[in-house]
């Protein structure tokens, strides 16, 4: 079973966010970016599968050059192959619109990812991918079993407890929750091994996409800022004894 | 031209959920600001008490499409009837839970109807005449208003707390039955069962305290920081996703969208940041109390009592006063 794991290159802590001048993106400061951590479970999840069944992995992320970091990475978990889609986007129906268009020159049975990115928190991409190119999908799946007859069953959580299982002809779409596989460690060597290895570059005219399709539009951002809160929170100051000793009575008023 | 406000209905086995009230509640407000009609769309089988209970809550037109192979759709052809629906009356915005299940079928939806979503947004409002959503980036920390075009439509899949539930109206809705040939639907994918969390041990929605363990623990081997502090507050340990995921507490103990909603007199939240899908599993707890080093965690925006620091130096102090306070208060 061949699978494509589509992860996204995030950053850590952001500084000085501020609205583009085109109103439809925020540019900010970021640390280095490192896979999201709901892709690097779909990794994990392909490594898997492809232990029980074979086939090669292709790791893609869309971003500039600072994500071929996260597709060494990929390697290094033991991808087959890193395909980097030279494209910047925060806007979900352009992105879904190039991941689409670079899924198309791929060849696989399985698409996995992950529920949602940690920077733009959308979960929008690999849902609307599968729709545009007309396979089927799930999502927030827990368990994922290659089946004889080219299909998955997989077991998705439906919230509060409750979950259905799913049966999908291949080619299929799934996005996996954290935990699906325990993250395993990849040892330094491998990782500087990995970078020895070749990484495919898409660009957007080998894709064949139109500028149209690449704008976002209907939107603009008017601000972005700290949360306004629900309420006040109150904090505590002092030694962890004085903190403890008001906590507790705090506990005691509200029983 | 698109106008009106059409709300999703989320339900099972007839039962609605009560995000949906939320949305209806949001959609409501907007509607009359807007002069506007609020529809709702409701898919199923047997749909008699779902059309029922939505009567009343200020709708003016129902659209309903009951048919067998809808019992147990699938994605795929859930949203696919969804945007036949949304076809039929060209909304300005369609409005979603951002639950689970909303969140599979809001992608499809859109990309189907050619439009824009907005996905976990907190907040949906008329700003300056402008339809303005409210939405977290990155983890959380900061929140972006994002304001649509004067004639762009959009999907809006809003979280849970987003809006108070409706009081009742007296306004009868009309309701419209919309036959499909469900069945015939192009699918590759389907529902086998649905199957049940099994019932452990622990039942977290009757505990009256909660102490609750976030990925701030950082090491299984500390775990017995917060199962002390429950124990000496006569509490229930809890955790957040994180934990589960590698394997330090039993699922049965996960407090969240994907786990159990509580809403406890006390809530105790240790070295949890806050995501999202864990504040929709508790944010309704009495008294919460967060103990976390990140002043910046979203956890602070829905704790009532905030500790900024270090939860290896509070959760002992905490359970060493919770012991003594019990000692004081047993008999001689």
């Amino acid at each position: 079973m061949n699978i494509v794991v589509c992860c996204k290159a995030v950053p850590g802590l952001v500084t000085d966010l501020k609205i583009g001048t085109d109103g439809k993106a925020i540019q900010y400061h970021g640390q280095l970016l490192a896979i999201n951590e709901c892709d690097e479970y779909a990794l994990e999840e392909a490594l898997a599968l492809k232990r029980s069944a074979g086939g090669q992995i292709t790791a893609i992320s869309m971003g500039n050059i600072k994500a071929l970091d996260i597709l060494y990475y990929a390697l290094a978990k033991g991808a087959d192959k890193a395909v980097r889609v030279d494209c910047e986007s925060q806007d979900p129906r352009v992105s879904s619109t190039v991941i689409t268009a670079a899924l198309r020159k791929l060849d696989f049975d399985l698409v996995l990812t992950g529920t949602q990115s940690r920077d733009t928190l959308g979960g929008q991409v690999g849902i609307a991918a599968a729709n545009l190119l007309g396979i089927p999908f799930a999502y927030a799946v827990v368990d994922v079993e290659a089946r004889e007859n080219h299909t998955v069953k997989v077991r998705k959580e439906l919230g509060g407890g409750r979950y259905a299982e799913v049966e999908l002809m291949l080619p299929a779409l799934l996005c996996v929750q954290t935990g699906i596989q325990p993250l395993t460690f990849v040892p330094p060597a491998r990782r500087i091994r990995a970078r020895q290895q070749p990484v495919a570059s898409f660009s957007l005219a080998d894709l064949g996409l139109r500028s149209e399709q690449l704008t976002p539009r209907g939107y603009r951002f008017v601000d972005v800022r700290a949360p306004e809160r629900a309420h006040q929170v109150e904090l505590l100051h002092g030694s962890p004894q004085e903190i403890a000793a008001a906590l507790l009575t705090k506990i005691q008023e509200s029983l | 031209m698109a106008r009106d406000i059409l709300v999703l209905v989320e339900q099972s086995e007839g039962k609605i959920e009560s995000m949906t009230s939320q949305l209806l509640a949001i959609g409501r407000q907007l509607a009359a600001e807007m002069k506007v009609e609020l529809v709702a769309a409701a898919i199923g089988h047997r749909m008699e008490n779902v059309v029922e209970t939505l009567q009343g809550s200020g709708i003016d037109r129902i659209l309903v499409v009951d048919d067998p192979a809808l019992a147990l759709a699938a994605g795929e052809v859930q949203a696919h009837v969804f945007a036949e629906v949304a076809r039929l009356i060209e909304p300005r915005l369609v409005l979603v839970g951002y639950s689970l299940i909303g969140m599979e079928l809001t992608p499809a939806i859109a990309s189907k109807l050619g439009m824009n979503a907005f996905t976990n947004c907190v907040n949906l409002e008329l700003r300056d005449g402008a339809i303005t959503v409210t939405r977290p980036l990155f983890d959380g920390t900061m929140h972006a208003h994002i304001a649509m075009e004067e004639t762009a439509t959009a999907v809006v899949a809003l979280q849970k707390g987003s809006a108070p539930a409706t009081a009742p109206s007296a306004k009868k809705a009309v309701v419209q039955s919309i036959t499909m040939d469900v069945k015939s639907i192009p699918s590759r994918s389907r529902v086998l069962e649905i199957t049940e969390e099994p019932k452990g041990d622990v039942d977290l929605g009757k505990a009256e305290i909660i102490v609750a363990v976030g990925r701030g623990i950082g090491d299984k081997e500390k775990m017995h920081f917060t199962a002390e502090l429950a124990e000496a507050l006569g509490g229930t340990l809890a955790c957040s996703r994180p934990v589960v995921d590698v394997g330090w507490l039993p699922r049965e103990r996960q407090v969240g969208a994907s786990g159990k909603s509580v809403a406890p007199k006390v809530y105790v939240a240790c070295g949890i940041s806050g995501a999202i899908q864990h504040l929709t599993g508790m944010r309704d707890s009495k008294l919460i109390i967060a103990i976390n080093k990140d002043p910046n965690a979203p956890i602070f925006q829905v704790a009532h009592i905030g500790v900024v620091g270090d939860l290896f130096e509070i959760v002992p102090a905490l359970t060493k006063a919770a012991q003594e306070a019990q000692t004081r208060l047993k008999p001689v």
